[in-house]
């Protein structure tokens, strides 16, 4: 069964990389805007969330994510999601979500899609 | 021929409970020997009915009724809640453009359900209201 959700994060060059495991619910949704909020009080633009280990989400949970990018909007700030399972990416294409967020393969590479942020070999 | 499984259960509200119905999702499908990458889609079609029938029946207790026919080509979920029902009709599609600077940034389930299906039924009245959704396989 789908693990209880939890969520790490680290700063790496002023970008904000959140990464998730388990089942990203209500609760999961709220934490992860949360974390965002925290950050975002401080200056933080740029963030990147991994949602590889979270194999299960659901629409109420990514409904919170929509706040995010609304935030980064009065910034002009950017959000990247790496590590995407192939029927989580279809769901956020459905909610549209890719309109205002970038997709990567991994972290590395959305670190690397970031004006400013880390380039391979750096 | 190819064998059918079905799985037929009753959920009540309680938090994260259609992980209960995805764990069933995926014992069907390790029985049949379906890959994990054709379920995925199959798993977030589950959940949001689950969410959809158990946060908008209107019950006091409510609870939903889940069945899945699975054979290696497709999958048949069925689900039913007992809640007052509402007009499928009158739902409209929710846009993204919209949802930004809106306080009800929720609200995709049906739309999310429709699009990942291939084909999707919905009958509500004031007894309830039930989701049929055949998803292929293959």
């Amino acid at each position: 069964m789908e693990q209880p959700f939890s969520l790490t994060s680290e700063l790496r060059d002023n970008c904000l990389v959140i990464t998730t495991s388990g089942y990203v619910n209500n609760v999961g949704g709220e934490a992860i805007a949360a974390e965002f909020a925290r950050h975002f009080e401080n200056g933080t633009k740029q963030v990147v969330i991994n949602l590889g280990q979270s194999k299960v989400v659901n629409s109420v949970g990514m409904s919170f994510l929509i706040e995010i990018i609304e935030r980064l909007q009065e910034v002009e700030g950017k959000l990247v999601f790496t590590d995407l399972d192939p029927a989580v990416e279809k769901m956020l294409s459905i909610m549209g979500l890719f309109q205002y967020a970038g997709k990567e393969k991994t972290v590395e590479d959305a670190l690397a899609s970031l004006p400013g942020g880390e380039k391979p070999g750096r | 021929m190819t064998e059918a499984v079905t799985l037929k259960i009753t959920l009540p509200k309680i938090p994260d409970i259609e992980l209960v119905a995805l764990e069933g999702l995926d014992r069907l499908a390790r029985h049949l020997g379906i890959d994990e990458e054709k379920i995925g889609e199959a798993r977030i079609l589950v959940t949001e009915a689950v969410i959809n029938g158990l946060e908008h029946s209107g019950e006091e207790h409510p609870t939903v009724r889940v069945e899945f026919t699975m054979t290696t080509a497709d999958l048949s979920i069925f689900v039913q809640d007992h809640g007052k029902g509402f007009d499928p009709g009158s739902v409209e599609a929710p846009d993204i453009k919209d949802k930004l600077g809106s306080k009800n940034k929720r609200g995709w389930g049906l739309n999310i359900m429709k699009s990942l299906s291939d084909d999707f039924h919905i009958e509500s009245n004031r007894n309830g209201t039930k989701i049929t959704i055949k998803k292929l396989l293959r």
